[in-house]
Order: C-alpha cells, then structure tokens, then sequence
C-alpha cells in the first residue's frame, strides 16, 4: 500500500532528503487557489485553470482586488471573518461568481494563511444543494458515540469508527492506520466492498510514510484526492512576485499530490483518497485513510464531520488504549501470580514455569522461552539451539550484572546472534545466579509481521527521472530494522522483575529443604551402612555355627551315616556355603557408594592387572587368554575399578563357551568419557534379559549350572553409577558377550561427587 | 623344650558353640592341657589377676565379647606387668583391617581369624597349642 508515500525525490538514494512540500506549485484541477495579499486583497497568484472554472484567464485574475471578482456582500463578510482571528467562522462560505450573463458558479470558498503571512482563498465547486453534509455529520456522531460507549475493546472501537466513515463517505474502502513505536504502522480496522483486496492486519514499513508526510499530516488534519488521474493546473506566475520564491502551500486543500502519490493510488486501482490524521499527545497516532475506484468528490462539511470525528473520538481511543495497556497490565499480572502459584506446587519450579496453561511465553508475549538451571535446559516455543544457548548464557554473564537485561536487537550486541536471529532478534534476560537464567526470545521483526507488499516479489525497481520508487523504500525500511525484534513493553520488563524475585525465594526455600534432605539422608544412609556390617556380620556367626556342626557330625560320625544322612548333611552345607556367599556379596554392595569413593588419578593398568591376578586360579585352570589395549590414567576409585574389571573378567571365563575363553579388554577416549569394553567369546546371553541381569539378586542360570549369588554385576553397576558412569551389554547367545562401561573424563562433577555441601544458587 | 607341668590355656569366649568347637579341636591333639574359659571380659580380667600360681601359659581371645569388649581385656593384660608376659593370640570372626591393626597396636602376640572351614579351624587350633605351647619358648 503506497497511497501515503507522497513524496517526489531528488535522486539521492542514501540520504533519502526529502524535498520539502512548499516548494510544490500545482494544485487539483477541480477547484480554483488565489494568492492574496491580506491588506489590499489583491490576488497575486492564480491557479491556471480559472478559465475553465470562472471563465477567467488567470493573467487577468492577477493585480485585481477580489472586490472585482466577488460581489461587495460577499467581500464584506470576508473582511468581517478575516479581521477575527479564528478564520473557522468564514470557512467555509458558499460563494457564488458570476461566469457569463446568469450562469453563476457556486463555491465553498476557505481562507487560511500559511507560514509567510499570505492569505489563501480556495474554491471548491458546491455539488449540492442539499443540506445532508449537516445531517450525516449528526449522523456519524451520534452513531458512533452511542456504539462506542457499548464497546469495551479498542479493536472493536476501531472497527466501529471505520464502519461509521465508510458509512457516511460511501468510500470504497476505509481503514483505520496505526503507528507503531517504531515508525511502522499496521491496518487496525478495515470496511471495504468485497472486491477490493483487504489489508488488514498488514504491517508497512515507515518509510511509506516519509517524514515530510507525516508533517504534513500533522498540520493538515485532513486530505483529499478528489481525482488522482487529474492533470494538475499549475500557478500564475509560478513564483510568488512579492518573494520570488514558491509560495508556502502547506495547507492547502487543493495543493497537488506528489507524482509518485498519485501512480501509486493508480496502481493500486484508486482514483479518490481522503486522509484524516489520529493526533494523540500533538504525535501522529494513526490515519483514517480512505480509497475510491472511481474519481470522488468529498464536500467540505462532511471532510468538517470526519475531522471532527478524528478529533473528538480519538481522544476515546486515547482513554481506550490506556484501559488496554491495563487491562494488559492486569493480564500479566494473573499470567505472573498462576506461574508463582504453578512454581511452588511443581516438584521443581521449572516445571512449573513450562507446563501450566498459562507458562512464561504469556508472561512478555514472547515466541520462545528457555530457562537454564542447574546446568539443564528447558525450552518452550521458538530458541536457539542448546549449544547456542549454553554460549549465550556465558555472554550474558560476562555482560550483565543487573537483576534484568532486554534488547530488542541482540545480533547487533552479540554477532552470534545473527545465526539465530529469526528465533531470537530480541532478548529478555533475567538472571537467577551466575549460570542460571531466564530467557525469552523475540524473532526479527521483518519475520514476524505480515508485510503490505511480498519483499520478494517487490516492484520493479524504476527509477524514472528522480523518484524513489515505493518497493525500494520498502528495501530500504528492511535493512533498517533487520536484526530487530519488536520491542520489549516496559510492563513486560517489569512482569519478569517480579517473577524473578519469586523464583529466587522459590529457589532459596527449596534449597534450604534439599539441605535438611541431604542431612538426613545422610544420617540415614550412615545407618543404613552400619547396619549392613553389622547384619552381615552378626548373621555370620550364627551360620558359622551350622556349617561348623554339621562338619562335626560327618568327620566324627562318618562311619556310623547312611548314604542319605551324608547327602542330606551335604545339603546343609551347601545351603550355609550360599547364604555366607550371599550375605559377603551384600556387604560389599553396600560399601559400594558415592561417598566411600576415593577420587583420584589411576593407572587402569594397574587396576586391571591386580584384578588378572587375583583371577589367576581360574584364568590358569581355563587357559583363558585375557588381551587388552594401553590402559590410561583416569580419576576413580582404585579398589572399586579393580573390583569393576575382576568381576566382568570372572563373568567371562564362569559363561565360557566350549572353547578355551579369550577375553579383550578395550578402551578409547570419547568426549566427555573413557569408554571401556570387556569382550568375551563365551555363551552370551539374549539381549531381552541385557538390562535384567543388572539387577540385584538377578540370574539367568541355576546354581547348577554356574554358580554364585547374582549379585556380581549389580555391584558393577553400583561402582560404575558412584563413578557418574554407565555400563550395558552387548550380546547375543552363543555369541559371546561385550560389557561396557563409561567413565567420565576427569571424574565429573567432581566437587559434587565427595559430597561438598554448596549453595544451591553458586551453580 | 617339654615341661613336666600341665599347661593350662585360658580361653576367653561368649559363644558356647565356639568353645566347645575350640576344646573338641584341642582334645584331638597329643598335648595334655587343661582349658580355662571365661564367658566375658570382666570375668576374664578376675582370673587372670588372682593367685599367681594359677596363671594360664597362653590365653585365647575372642575380641567381641559381653560387659568387656576383647580390644579392653588385650589393652589391660598388656598393661599389667605381671601378667603382660602371658602370649595372647586372638582368636576371631573379624577379618576387619581395623581390628587387626588396632590389636597388634595392643601389642597382641598374634591374631588369628578363624576359617570358615571346619578341618581347616582345627588344623589352626591344632597349630597354635602346638606353636604356643609345644614350640616357643616361654618366660617361666
């Protein structure tokens, strides 16, 4: 939509200087202008079409006093409405000239003088007789108060207002033009005839609206293009004789639009514009901007009616959008007290930031949202990626210090940021501790608005003779706010400084009940271990005792047993034999915790080759061949790691297939972990029991068959679990089996791994 | 070195099984001796500081006992000049690192923990009363 770019341009691309308006000289053909000089009223300058109007040549119009021209009645009430100051009395005044003989022709003539001190009489052809513009403008008001005062909501008090003019100006399409923060506008409200191609909620980049445009309308509250194929008559003489300059046509109604104007209105298939400027606070607020297909003539009065309209009911709109802004304000006030109230109920308070109907994205109207706590990610909406973000956050806590930092044009702070400018041009940062943050993103403003005209299917560029062509402003507008997000509202900013204070008293209380958690847990756990040694070695005794009498009566009274009473004797040992196994597995189990690990840097070598000789027996009786690859030096528990490698070593040989066992025992170097492997040619196992035989007490096989206490590889597990670890197989039966374990790289998380108490909020 | 006089070895132990389990291994060895059993610490520590002619040639100590823990009675023995010299082997179920540090700390003679085994505990015991008393030389 261009019917606002007014402005011709000097072929000056980059500084986009704009000519200024008094300097244009031509007028709209369908009504007449005379330059006076006040005191005398002597024209001095004459639009060139008075022949065709009055039948007048202009050079004959010129030096005469307007008593020549008008009647004396007429002229006594100029000079009567000229000597006051407020020239609205006399504008209009229904004037009449006489052409020829009776042929008189009837104007609405309006006074205003401009800048330098010339008075400006215009004469517009009265069309009618009739008295409806009086009428319609009663019309109009009244209607539109008494619906306006049903409505509550700003958008619907615009769509009524647009309804209204439409209704009064019979245009073809009426809209109602809002100017946003930052210079671009969007259609607000639009009533048209169905043909017309609609524009609502399109956005248009302010350089259609010039500068010098919006002067203009500033100091004329009204415009109109009655026909905008007219050929415009130009002045006589062109320069004003007084001054030898152009005169000051700023406020003039009939002043001629601008070339570019007036192809655009043709382009877009409209032949009649009115404009009326929505001022709030003396700033261009808005336009009423209405189009016609057909040449259309507005009267006076009724132009009178919509200004008047324009004024008086936009200082409603005014009053509206404050009750919007608190009504806004109100919104984000119920979006903040459900998300502390879904904060505190959740088990974590991130969860209850993300997963409740109303969550952090209705908090600043945001398209995205991450927050970032204890090294973890939660997204919702449109973010960067998780790497991104980590080295985001590291930027912001190197940058911010204050409780809150917004951008709404974070590429141009943070290059990175131009990677991801489509999901986060804008930024809303609240900062919880030193790593840990609320975020909320804003994608570039160029892709989240739809924008009157396809930027790329532009108009071809033209560059006739010194005019800048609409498209290219659009181009130009575009580099202008890219890497721009719309902004962030001062209430939105000030909705996450409160949320920002509940999250930390969250945060402090949950960190003060995980510490009460943590002592007791401990406390428990110390007794939990104490029980275990002293269960497991009280329940020795006791069993010591069977095994031992039980042993008695057969080497004593061996001559004197039938063969049942040794089996039955034998049974009695066995089973002891289990439950001493058992009970001496449990107890290493239980010595098996994060706590008992002590961290340091070990030669895997080592660890591997006490665990092969403690496994010698077996190795030698089996003529097991045990490989592996140069062992590195990690952090972790000696013992434990030993431990780790003798029971998958032993698990190899006890599955052992038919063939002598050859065991290999591997290791590389991942990112984060050393992976190790332990691969065997042995019997293998089902890979539906691959996570089972993890489990405490879990077998696949008889005692008969291989015997021990399952509880081996849980034991593994627990090792490789303390050490921040993971271990699974890889197996298939008959396949042999390949165990796995990681551990992290430099025995991660270390600090918190002995169990160093810290403040939950120095993460 | 063979004295003509019975030898007595004091046994200091709660578990009745145990004692019994430790006299039936030492009855099967060639060696005459007689076996003294205290139940707890405090009656343990009552014979041992009574008439001197009746003091035992080597006493076994199991070290969780009743009223007197056994790491006490070995600490006391050790303090006493008269009685010092007795050679104490402990006798346990305890395959604790703790507990055998702690003992020889105590100045104990030797610590013993007990096999699971039964032919392999009466070899031990078998062992001991020959080592003690049988092979070592004792102060008179």
């Amino acid at each position: 939509m261009t019917q606002f770019n007014l402005e011709a341009q000097p072929i000056n691309l980059t500084s986009l200087k704009q000519p200024s308006i008094h300097s244009l000289t031509q007028v709209q053909p369908h009504g007449v202008l005379l330059i006076l000089e006040e005191a005398s009223l002597t024209v001095l300058q004459a639009s060139t079409n008075t022949t065709t109007l009055l039948q007048i040549a202009p050079d004959a119009l010129v030096g005469k006093s307007i008593d020549e021209i008008f009647d004396s009645f007429q002229v006594d009430r100029f000079r009567a409405g000229l000597a006051e100051e407020n020239l609205d009395f006399i504008n209009p005044s229904r004037v009449w000239i006489r052409r020829n003989g009776d042929d008189y022709a009837v104007f609405d003539a309006v006074f205003h003088r401009n800048a330098d001190g010339f008075l400006i009489l215009e004469l517009e052809p009265a069309l009618t007789q009739e008295n409806i513009p009086f009428l319609s403008f009663y019309h109009l008001a009244k209607a539109s108060i008494n619906q306006l005062e049903a409505t509550s909501n700003l958008q619907d008090f615009c769509q009524i207002i647009v309804r209204e003019v439409r209704k009064v100006t019979d245009f073809d399409r009426v809209m109602l033009y809002k100017f946003d923060n930052d210079g671009h506008g969007e259609v607000v409200a639009e009533e048209k005839v169905e043909e017309m191609e609609a524009y609502l909620g399109l956005h248009f980049p302010e350089s259609d609206i010039p500068i010098p445009a919006r002067k203009m309308f500033v100091s004329n509250w009204i415009r109109v293009i009655p026909n905008a194929s007219a050929e415009p008559a130009s002045l006589y003489p062109i320069h004003n004789p007084i001054t030898q300059q152009p005169t000051n046509l700023t406020l003039s109604i009939l002043r001629s639009p601008y070339v570019c104007h007036t192809e655009y209105l043709h382009n877009m298939g409209v032949s009649a514009s009115l404009t009326i400027s929505l001022m709030k606070d003396d700033k261009l607020w808005g336009l009423i901007a209405c189009h016609h297909r057909t040449p259309k003539y507005v009267s006076y009065e009724l132009r009178k009616a919509c200004e008047f309209l324009g004024r008086v009911i936009f200082a409603e709109i005014s009053t509206r959008e404050e009750t919007a802004d608190y009504h806004y304000r109100m919104h984000l006030a119920r979006v903040q007290s459900a998300l502390i109230e879904s904060m505190s109920e959740a088990g974590s308070f991130v969860d209850g930031l993300v997963q409740s109907d109303l969550n952090l994205l209705d908090l600043t109207d945001a398209k995205g949202a991450a927050v970032c706590f204890g090294g973890r990610w939660t997204t919702i909406g449109q973010t960067p990626s998780e790497e991104e973000l980590n080295y985001l956050v590291q930027w912001l806590a190197k940058t911010v210090d204050d409780e809150v930092f917004y951008t709404n044009s974070l590429p141009l702070i943070y290059s990175d940021a131009e990677r991801f400018k489509h999901v986060a041009s804008g930024l809303l940062a609240i900062p919880i501790s030193k790593r840990s943050y609320v975020l909320w993103f804003r994608p570039e403003v160029i892709q989240t608005v739809n924008w009157g005209g396809d930027p790329n299917h532009a108009y071809e560029l033209r560059e006739t003779g010194d005019r800048l062509c609409p498209r290219k402003s659009f181009e130009l507008w575009k580099e202008t706010v890219r890497l721009n997000s719309l902004p962030w509202k001062p209430v939105e900013v000030q909705a996450t400084l409160e949320l920002r204070k509940a999250i930390v008293n969250i945060v402090l209380r949950q960190a003060e009940e995980l510490a009460l958690l943590a002592q007791d847990l401990e406390r428990s756990n110390a007794e939990l271990k104490k029980f275990a040694y002293v269960a497991s070695h009280d329940l020795q005794e006791p069993l010591n005792q069977v095994a031992n009498y039980v042993q008695l009566l057969e080497m004593r009274y061996h001559d004197q047993l039938d063969q049942d009473a040794t089996e039955f004797i034998d049974f009695a040992v066995e089973g002891v034999t289990l439950m001493q196994t058992l009970i001496d597995d449990v107890l290493i189990y239980s010595k098996v915790d994060l706590k008992g690990i002590e961290w340091q840097l070990v030669d895997s070598d080592t660890a591997l080759n006490h665990a092969l000789g403690s496994l010698r027996g077996r190795i030698a009786e089996t003529n097991a061949q045990v490989t592996h690859d140069p062992m590195p030096h990690i952090v972790a528990d000696g013992t434990q790691l030993m431990q780790l490698f003798q029971n998958l070593i032993a698990n190899a040989i006890k599955f052992r297939s038919s063939e002598a066992p050859r065991i290999h025992v591997g290791v590389e170097r991942q990112e984060e972990a050393w992976l190790f492997s332990v691969k065997d040619n042995g019997i293998g196992l089902d890979p539906k029991f691959s996570d089972r035989i993890f489990v405490i007490f879990q077998r696949l096989h008889t005692r008969d068959e291989y015997p021990g206490s399952g509880m081996g590889l849980a034991i593994c597990k627990k090792i490789v679990e303390c050490h921040r670890g993971r271990i699974w197989v890889e197996s298939e039966l008959d396949r042999g089996a390949t165990f796995y374990f990681t551990i992290p790289v430099g025995g991660r998380d270390h600090s918190h791994a002995i169990g160093q108490k810290k403040n939950y909020l120095s993460h | 070195m063979r004295s003509d006089k019975r030898k007595t070895i004091f046994l200091i132990e709660d578990n009745r099984g145990d004692i019994r389990l430790i006299q039936e291994a030492l009855k099967s060895t060639a060696i005459d001796c007689e076996v003294v059993v205290a139940r707890d610490g405090v009656e343990a520590m009552n014979y041992l500081q009574q008439d001197q002619n009746l003091r035992p040639d080597l006493i076994l100590l199991d070290l969780n006992l009743p009223k007197k823990d056994g790491r006490e009675v070995l600490a006391e023995i050790k303090a006493d000049p008269r009685i010092r010299h007795i050679p104490v082997v402990v006798l346990t179920t305890s395959r604790n690192e703790e507990d055998i540090t702690k003992s020889y700390d105590l100045h104990v003679n030797c610590y013993i923990a007990k096999s699971r085994n039964l032919p392999q505990l009466f070899k031990i015991i078998r062992g001991i009363e020959e080592f003690w008393l049988e092979t070592a030389t004792l102060p008179l």
